[in-house]
């Protein structure tokens, strides 16, 4: 086991870097005494060459999409182009400040106002920011311009937010973070909106409904029209979740089925590489009566004229501007504008052929779920129980959920049972147990970057893995560094970093 | 278009499944919803182009390298090694996420919990999570976390205490994430020399929380928040937020008290990016565990006791409280505090202390030179400075920096774009890389602006 504390290189001297502009007894002289650290940090002692040799060791021993096929259900986990990561590496991404002038910044600022006009384009939305730096921020700072949009009507008393029960944990967290009440409502039999439930707790102190179309379960609500109608006739606003974006680009959008605010997660379906958990980036979109609540500052452009200085060429002035009414800030500079230059780069590639992408999406998806559901003879006869579907329909979004019920009751292999035996055949497990609504559930997204093979290829393996002797999958995995994880002791003994440089390592 | 690998083979793949068209895939939309028009957005394009049209736009903004530059305000124009971009870029952790399956996890966990360790140091703690989105989110939900630890047995309930330095995003940003528990934010004082009016501060006594930054968005160094736990008692939080770069010289808030110490991550790991992607620090006591918002990683083993890592504490999260988490964070700055991480590693404790000294020294260096500028003064005289220090200008200090600026030099931050009463002075921002010709431009810039417009 490699260990970063255990290195010892260049003692004493460590990473070269120039010495200060002042004598050492000018700079100690600067500090009160009193408040001079006495010792430093303990931090590791690596060389160059043990730093590139340790996480080179580290990086082997973590799975990303580059490694195999990523099918994680809900977290879009497409090919990464990588000319997006050349980009931001150019200083006038890289080395820029938030708070340079307008004139220094052109080049970025055309980027983001393209950006917004795009999103908004795709959403069927009025106005967007980029600023929230993730899709759980993006729903924040909607619900916080909902609940400005409400107290200036007078309507703030409004403090009901109104979820499926098939939402997105981020959805009810997040409304909550703004002091609202949560109602969750149950799905239908079927897994779509239950109307009826709907209606029965809409009223006046409802503040908004949040739901993602298509749903957690992957296929699309086909009475969200209706959905959004009884919401904003009880007063409330409509807020579309777009985890699930990739799925419906140029097919239909969240404005034409009613909302009034969306997000947009840049890292699933414009592709900001998801880095073992971020960054992201969670641009969202409102409807006009919205815009003015959003956080400040928006990119904005008018026609040049001979006083504005160069510009980048295309016949326009690039400027902040503030919402008359805005929230501030939830992020304290512009977004992540790195973030949002990769995903520039990504919708470049496609432009007006978006929606070639959302069809592959959704191709590849029902594709994986045909090979999967329909196995020949051979292979049926020998599969101990087939997988169900998490909700009834002819055909999914991006996405689709399975049951594992009846392997759990017929040999006690539960859906965690099959995706930790998954990775054993070199690909990541699907998201596991979600949505809670379905029993035992493992929800598979594919998404357009993976090709015909690969999804045969993975029909098989899942299929045989259903095959197996139940106890090899109970065991899972085996080929991996280390077999399965124990999660419990983990949280008993709460070893949260390492003990220091004197310990044993091993 | 070249990134579908399916693309041609629809139809193959499609009569596998009995259907005729990909429009059948997408029929369980209703005609009413559905769009009419194609998007209005222009052709695709190759990579070439795009890295054309990416050269030419970026091209056409003023980096910080081009020039010398003073504008800090909380970021680092800083040196990231190289072999940091090289190795956070490989593909195994580059094009990961969230490591929920630990087994196929190992090196991300393992390099988080190295990261844990190394901020754990830092600033003398024993908790620190994976990372929040910035300093200012990380100040705000170490706020609303201290509310939940503290708020049934505080005397002074809802109540928080902030510094009236706290610079203007930063409450804003804080005010959005309070609002929704009723929080009532009050301000602390602070003297002529732009220290916390300490003895003041005790008022803070029985509330929940009370948040202060070392150095403050002056950039001085207050030597009575060492003091500050005394008169705050066991039952408020003391929350620091902390210039990361200064612990390599000055005592790490754990030393003096603090329950919670946040800042910014990005001088370690990353450029200033035009503001993001950064990293928020949050570091804690073991009291604030259970409370804390974001990802942790934990220590364990795996069926055959061997050493491994896995997420822990997961039931705080959204994922799984729902409503009742602890915070709505899912998706965070995880490469990014790993990139942090890798720079942490090569600096060692000789390259921290080191760094501090370099950024402690340039910035002296400039307030001495600027000071002796006639008709320059320093708003606090007698204050410490760590990277920033503002300085009164004979006249508007927005127009002074935009002339600086015409003459080729980015002269810092115009102090009247945070607080209107400040519209005479300027945020001077020094880091490591700031050289004695940078600063001898500067001066030549000020007396020069002086001497042709203001004389």
């Amino acid at each position: 086991m490699s260990d970063i504390f255990s290195f010892n290189g260049a003692q004493n001297a460590g990473w070269a870097q120039p010495e200060p502009i002042l004598p050492d007894s000018e700079v100690l002289a600067i500090i009160p005494s009193s408040m001079l650290r006495a010792s430093p940090p303990a931090w590791p002692r690596a060389s160059e060459p043990e730093l590139v040799r340790h996480y080179t060791w580290l990086s082997r021993r973590n799975f990303g999409i580059d490694t195999g096929f990523y099918p994680l259900g809900s977290c879009t986990m497409k090919h990464n182009p990588r000319v997006n990561e050349r980009i931001v590496n150019l200083p006038g991404i890289d080395r820029m400040h938030p708070l340079q002038p307008e004139h220094q910044i052109q080049g970025i600022l055309s980027i983001f106002y393209e950006m917004q006009e795009m999103l908004a384009i795709c959403s069927g939305m009025d106005q967007v920011t980029l600023q929230p730096v993730a899709g759980a921020q993006g729903e924040f700072t909607a619900m916080r311009c909902i609940q400005e949009f409400h107290r200036e009507r007078g309507d703030g008393h409004r403090n009901k937010v109104i979820v499926p029960d098939s939402a997105h944990g981020t959805n009810p967290a997040s409304a909550s973070m703004c002091g609202y009440e949560i109602i969750e409502i149950p799905s239908g039999e079927d897994g779509r909106i239950d109307l009826d439930a709907l209606q029965s707790v809409v009223g006046d102190d409802t503040a908004a409904m949040m739901i993602t179309n298509p749903s957690t379960l992957g296929v699309f609500e086909p009475d969200i029209a209706r959905a959004s109608e009884i919401v904003h006739s009880a007063g409330g606003q409509m807020y579309y979740d777009g985890a699930n974006f990739n799925a419906i680009i140029g097919k239909t959008d969240p404005g034409l089925m009613g909302f009034d605010a969306v997000h947009y997660n840049l890292h699933k379906t414009f592709s900001q590489p998801h880095g073992g958990g971020g960054p992201g980036s969670g641009p969202i979109g409102v409807k006009k009566h919205l815009s003015k609540y959003l956080p400040s500052p928006l990119a904005s452009r008018r026609e040049i004229t001979e006083h504005d200085g160069e510009g980048v060429g295309d016949g326009y002035w690039y400027s902040w501007i503030s919402p008359e009414n805005t929230i501030g800030k939830v992020q304290q500079w512009h977004g992540n504008a790195g973030a949002v230059v990769r995903c520039w780069a990504f919708y470049r590639r496609y432009g007006r052929e978006l929606e070639r992408m959302s069809e592959h999406a959704v191709l590849n998806a029902n594709y994986l779920r045909f090979k999967i559901m329909n196995p020949d003879k051979e292979v049926l006869s020998k599969v101990h129980a087939m997988p169900s579907d998490g909700a009834p329909t002819d055909f999914v979004m991006h996405e689709f959920t399975l049951s594992m019920i009846d392997m759990k009751d017929k040999v006690g292999v539960t859906g965690k049972d099959i995706a930790k035996r998954l990775l054993d055949y070199g690909v990541m497990a699907p998201t596991l147990y979600f949505p809670m609504i379905v029993p035992e559930c493992l929800m598979i997204e594919p998404t357009e970057t993976e090709s015909k093979e690969v999804l045969d290829k993975f029909a098989d393996d899942f299929l045989n893995v259903l095959t197996e002797d139940p106890e090899i999958i109970k065991g899972a995995p085996y080929t991996t560094d280390v077999s399965r994880v124990d999660e419990v002791w983990a949280a008993r003994n709460l070893i949260l970093r390492h003990p220091g440089n004197n310990s044993e390592s091993n | 278009m070249d990134q579908l690998p399916n693309l041609g083979r629809e139809h193959e793949m499609l009569s596998i499944m009995g259907l005729n068209s990909i429009e059948d895939l997408f029929s369980n939309i209703p005609e009413e919803v559905r769009r009419r028009n194609p998007l209005p957005l222009p052709a695709p394009q190759s990579e070439e182009e795009i890295w054309r049209d990416a050269q030419h736009l970026l091209g056409s903004n003023i980096d910080l390298d081009s020039r010398p530059s003073f504008l800090s305000a909380g970021l680092s124009r800083n040196f990231v090694p190289t072999m940091v971009g090289m190795l956070a870029t490989r593909g195994e952790f580059l094009t990961s996420y969230t490591p929920y399956q630990a087994e196929v996890s190992q090196g991300m966990l393992q390099a988080m919990w190295e990261f844990q360790t190394m901020i754990s140091e830092l600033v003398n703690l024993p908790i620190s999570n994976v990372s929040m989105y910035d300093a200012s989110t990380s100040a705000a939900e170490a706020i609303t976390c201290a509310i939940r630890v503290h708020n049934k047995k505080a005397v002074q309930k809802d109540t928080i205490y902030v510094s009236e330095l706290v610079p203007p995003h930063r409450m804003s940003v804080i005010e959005n994430y309070v609002q929704g528990s009723g929080i009532n934010v009050q301000l602390l004082k602070h003297d002529g020399n732009g220290h916390l009016d300490i003895d003041a501060a005790s008022i803070a006594n029985g509330s929940c929380a009370v948040y202060v930054e070392q150095p403050n968005s002056f950039g001085i160094l207050d030597e009575g928040l060492m003091e500050l736990k005394g008169k705050i008692g066991v039952n408020t939080a003391l929350i620091v937020g902390v210039d990361a770069v200064s612990l390599g010289l000055v005592s790490p808030p754990g030393n003096w008290g603090a329950d919670i110490v946040v800042g910014e991550g990005q001088p370690f790991g990353i450029g200033p990016t035009f503001g993001g992607p950064i990293y928020g620090i949050f570091a804690c006591t073991e009291k604030y565990i259970r409370q804390m918002p974001g990802r942790i990683v934990g220590q364990t083993q795996d069926t055959n006791k061997k050493k491994a890592f896995t997420l822990t504490l997961s039931t705080r999260e959204q994922h799984i409280r729902r409503h009742r988490a602890t915070s709505n964070i899912c998706s965070n700055e995880t490469l990014i505090a790993l990139m942090g991480a890798m720079h942490m590693s090569l600096l060692g404790p000789d390259g921290i202390t080191l760094l501090a000294k370099r950024v402690a020294a340039s910035t002296e260096a400039t307030k001495k030179a600027l000071i002796s500028i006639e008709g320059v003064e320093l708003l606090f005289p007698h204050s410490s400075n760590f990277r920033e220090f503002v300085i009164k200008v004979p006249g508007d200090s927005e127009k002074a920096v935009s002339f600086m600026d015409s003459e080729g030099v980015i002269a810092g931050l115009p102090l009247g774009l945070w607080w209107t009463s400040h519209s005479s002075c300027i945020l001077i921002g020094c880091d490591e890389r700031t050289s004695s010709s940078d600063i001898s431009s500067l001066v030549s810039v000020v007396k020069k602006w002086i001497e042709e417009v203001v004389k």
